[in-house]
């Protein structure tokens, strides 16, 4: 059961919920990509309805709302060290699959070793409210993953031609509607029944799959530019900085910043020792990861079947085509 | 055969080598047309010419072995395809007026290319329509980027795109792409300092390679387009030579009062004994001197706070003469 | 909620030189910890960076560090004599008990030999624990060779031998490490423990050596040395397969390390 929120509710609901959140949604960046007169779909706050962007997918995930790409940990004075104040709340307006990327998320972050202090302590405050997805967009393929459904949500939402409907599990969310006018309704949940991109995840892998030459192919197309990780869901690397500031060289701060295993520099150790030089390799260590190594670790698949890897890619690497070719060499050696 | 080659030539034709025929030139400014066009360019070509058309170097065609009797229909024919262009015509239907100022050429630009950073065939257009019809000996060209595919720096007027990088380091990973494209493709000026990128302001030529390979969006480009200004580059007989900096990022309307503004220099200052009552505007600043072409083009001109003017231009190129 | 990632301040009780960038700073240090295991050493403002534990006393850790970067240079440079700021153990780090009555083989080679020197120095005061004790270390040069003093005493203590890749020197065999392997001694392969710490072409050859000497993979085990940034599972640099090495290992017994690929 939910409520269908006509135009005055539905700002007023929004002044109320962005006092006490940062509410995040999809929105267009206009002219902010790479090529000029092109625009950026990301997650950024918004202010109004209206910013929402609900008919493109985004070309970067929610998770830069939890994981902010340059992440200051500590800031050091000459003989103190202060850990940053907490912001606002999040509140996250996002798809299935991308509620499916959360439970990776903390996975790594909570559950692999010990909770991460900075991630637990946003996330336990975050709300998520799951958008209705009314298509399927260029290589999506969450059918398959089965993320196109979900439950972990504090609320769900879709638009109508002249209302928003809304339904809140979270209680805290629920106040929020208190003396607004809404109409009780029930809606069915919008969700993508089917996919263009039918995508299998191979079973079993040869036990020498890390050697097989269908990694041999991207070592020459990848250039190593690590857009399919930064825009991935579910890819959390990420690396640590020092810096002292430039005019006070006693103050700086500690910070951590999104990695990419496919970027120069990601395995190096001291001694000049570097893994996987071959971009090749990289691929492998990557789409592995995503469909493989995770699931024998966690046991679920990594990837969410978003397919943002696979939209970015400047050279048109399909992960898509490299996922059908291991399950291919998955059943040619069953 | 009684013609008058110098109508002939201000209606866009050409006194041929071959007695009796001449050739219609047909100017695509920015070098942008649908395929309509082609097809009408194609259809004059079977009618009236011998089938042939030359594709010339300023992105126009030119139709050729056409008989000089068959100039009014073609001028027909060509209405059309005037039309489709947007082309500024003196007496509608009477074929392309002057051939003076030259075809505004521009490279493919941010329609298509990664690297454009704006619309050239846009601009390009606008620029037509400022200044066409004209018979005053002028070239103008626009290019994307830096790179310069369409030879900018040898026209009177060389229009090169550019973009002031924005960079926000909260997105920035230092993955150095953008310091190894400025590196490799560019001119060097990005490096890394504390795991973020410090650009030299004064150095950087806005090409916007960093924004291209930027992976996070920690580069993007600025709202506003600029663009670099160059002038007086030509080919020819007596000094070749390519164009130098006369602005740098300078907006569109600049540009274009700057244009508008030159053409008020030449009429001023054209040898009236010029033969055919041409004298290139490159020679005629070369005789006047820059700071005098420079007062009259920036008349009127209310530039960005930005926008940087060349208090000297000295040019180089070879000297035959 | 505890932040795993709030360094303590630990002070420098001494310094010993070994070569111009290789030192051992012996830490103040109460808690439990491993030889194996690795501390993350920082320097506020410069950086951490992964040190694996070369020692341990009842109040200290020693820990070895090779001027190699930003963060180690800093420390060689300008920390000296003061303290720094340390978070760890991490990783699962030697069990003695894993070797414990057996014909124990130690081959180490440059920095590797760091995670394993408390393994050797324990099993040296401690030879009834063990049947045999043999132990190969190799270095590139003479200028780069590592625990002089310690060398000296485990001299006595065991079967040692020390290597010196290129050139010849009074006093130490000549070769890598790999070379010396056939010389070791067997009562009964079975009984054999082995470890093998060292570079990464190092401890492949090593380890192929002794898989020539017909050693089964439960009987060997490695050190894995990666990027280990955060110690904590997160930061996935040092993620080999399905396996964290800050969190599994480093130390791993080869019939799951010869599993392990980049």
């Amino acid at each position: 059961m939910g409520y269908l929120l006509r135009q005055g509710a539905a700002s007023q609901l929004l002044e109320k919920w962005k006092e006490e959140y940062d509410v995040y949604a999809p929105k267009v960046y206009p002219g902010t990509g790479c090529y000029s007169d092109t625009d950026v779909v990301r997650y950024g706050i918004i202010d109004s309805w209206d910013e929402i962007v609900w008919d493109k997918k985004s070309d970067y995930s929610f998770k830069e709302a939890l994981l902010p790409i340059s992440d200051t940990i500590m800031y050091f004075t000459e003989n103190s060290t202060k850990i940053p104040d907490e912001g606002k709340s999040p509140l996250i307006f996002l798809r299935s699959c991308e509620l499916h990327a959360l439970k990776r998320l903390d996975e790594i972050y909570l559950h692999n070793g010990p909770e991460d202090y900075y991630y637990k302590r946003i996330r336990e405050r975050a709300k998520f409210i799951l958008m209705g997805c009314d298509q399927s967009f260029e290589s999506c393929f969450c059918v398959s993953m089965g993320t196109n459904t979900c439950d972990q949500h504090d609320g769900y939402i879709h638009m109508e031609d002249d209302a928003l409907y809304l339904e809140l599990k979270d209680e805290e969310l629920q106040v929020y509607l208190n003396d607004l006018e809404t109409d009780q309704a029930d809606r069915e949940h919008q969700y993508v029944k089917e996919n263009a991109d039918k995508v299998q995840i191979p079973d079993s892998l040869p036990e020498d799959i890390a050697t097989h030459e269908v990694w041999k192919e991207y070592a020459g197309r990848c250039i190593g530019c690590g857009r399919c990780n930064f825009v991935c869901p579910t890819c959390t690397c990420f690396s640590m900085q020092d810096i002292f500031y430039k005019d006070n060289e006693n103050v700086g701060e500690r910070r951590r910043v999104w990695a990419s295993c496919q970027v120069d520099g990601y395995s190096d150790i001291a001694g000049g020792i570097s893994f996987r030089k071959d971009q090749g390799e990289r691929m492998r260590y990557k789409v592995l990861h995503k469909v493989h190594n995770y699931k024998n670790r966690f046991g679920h698949t990594m990837c969410v079947g978003c397919g943002r890897c696979e939209n970015i890619c400047p050279e048109y690497i399909s992960y898509i085509a490299c996922l059908d070719k291991l399950t291919r060499i998955g059943k040619e050696e069953a | 055969m009684d013609i008058n080659t110098k109508k002939v030539k201000k209606n866009a034709y050409r006194v041929s080598k071959v007695r009796g025929i001449t050739a219609s030139r047909v100017r695509v400014p920015g070098g942008a047309c649908n395929a309509d066009v082609l097809m009408q360019v194609a259809e004059i070509a079977k009618e009236f010419g011998n089938g042939k058309v030359h594709l010339t170097t300023r992105q126009g065609f030119e139709i050729e072995g056409i008989s000089y009797e068959d100039m009014d229909r073609v001028n027909e024919k060509l209405q059309p395809i005037i039309e489709n262009l947007g082309i500024n015509q003196e007496i509608p239907g009477a074929g392309y007026s002057a051939s003076g100022t030259r075809n505004v050429s521009a490279c493919i630009g941010n329609r298509v290319c990664p690297f454009g950073n704006y619309d050239t065939a846009s601009f390009a257009k606008r620029i037509e329509e400022a200044i066409f019809p004209n018979d005053l000996h002028f070239k103008v060209a626009l290019t994307g980027c830096a790179n310069d595919c369409i030879k900018a720096r040898m026209h009177d007027f060389g229009i090169i795109g550019m973009t002031v990088p924005q960079y926000d380091p909260s997105r920035c990973v230092a993955c150095g792409a953008c310091v190894k494209g400025c590196d490799k493709l560019s001119v060097n000026v990005l490096r890394l300092e504390n795991y973020k990128v410090v650009r030299n302001e004064e150095k950087c030529v806005g090409c916007g390679v960093c924004v291209t390979k930027c992976p996070t969006r920690a580069f993007t480009r600025s709202d506003k387009k600029y663009y670099r200004l160059t002038i007086m580059g030509r080919t020819g007989k007596r000094n070749p030579r390519l164009g130098e900096d006369f602005m740098v990022w300078v907006d569109e309307d600049t540009i274009v009062k700057v244009i508008l503004n030159t053409y008020k220099f030449v009429k001023e200052y054209i040898d009236p004994n010029a033969p055919g009552g041409k004298e290139h505007v490159g020679y005629i600043i070369d005789r006047v001197g820059f700071h005098e072409f420079k007062k009259w083009a920036l008349d009127g001109v209310e530039l960005l706070p930005e926008t940087i003017v060349k208090d000297n231009v000295y040019w180089s190129g070879i000297h035959y003469r | 909620m505890t932040n795993e990632y709030m360094p303590f301040l630990s002070q420098i009780k001494e310094i010993i030189k070994h070569t111009d960038t290789e030192y051992t700073f012996c830490m103040t240090y109460k808690g439990e910890v491993k030889p194996g295991q690795f501390f993350e050493i920082s320097i506020p403002k410069y950086g951490e960076a992964p040190i694996s534990v070369s020692g341990i006393g009842e109040d200290h850790v020693d820990l070895t560090i090779r001027k190699v970067g930003k963060v180690t240079n800093e420390i060689f440079e300008n920390q000296v004599g003061k303290s720094l700021f340390m978070r760890g153990p991490y990783g699962n780090g030697f069990l003695p008990e894993d070797y414990e009555g057996k014909e124990l083989i130690v081959v180490a080679g440059g920095t590797g030999v760091s995670p394993v020197r408390g393994v050797i120095d324990y099993f040296g005061k401690h030879r009834e624990d063990v049947k045999s004790l043999q132990v190969i270390v190799g270095f590139k040069s003479r200028k780069e060779i590592l625990f002089k003093e310690d060398l000296k005493r485990w001299k006595d203590q065991m079967d040692l031998t020390v290597t010196v890749d290129a050139s010849e020197e009074p006093g130490y065999k000549t070769g890598l490490v790999t070379k010396y392997i056939p010389d070791l001694v067997f009562e009964n392969k079975k009984d054999a423990a082995i470890i093998v710490v060292g570079p990464p072409v190092m401890m492949k050859f090593a380890v192929a050596e002794f898989k020539k000497l017909d050693i089964e993979d439960e009987n060997i085990w490695i050190s894995q040395e990666r990027k280990m940034c955060c110690g904590l599972g997160k930061c996935g640099h040092c993620r080999m397969g399905d396996t964290y090495i800050c969190l599994d290992g480093p130390v791993f017994n080869y019939t799951e390390g010869k599993k392990l690929f980049d």
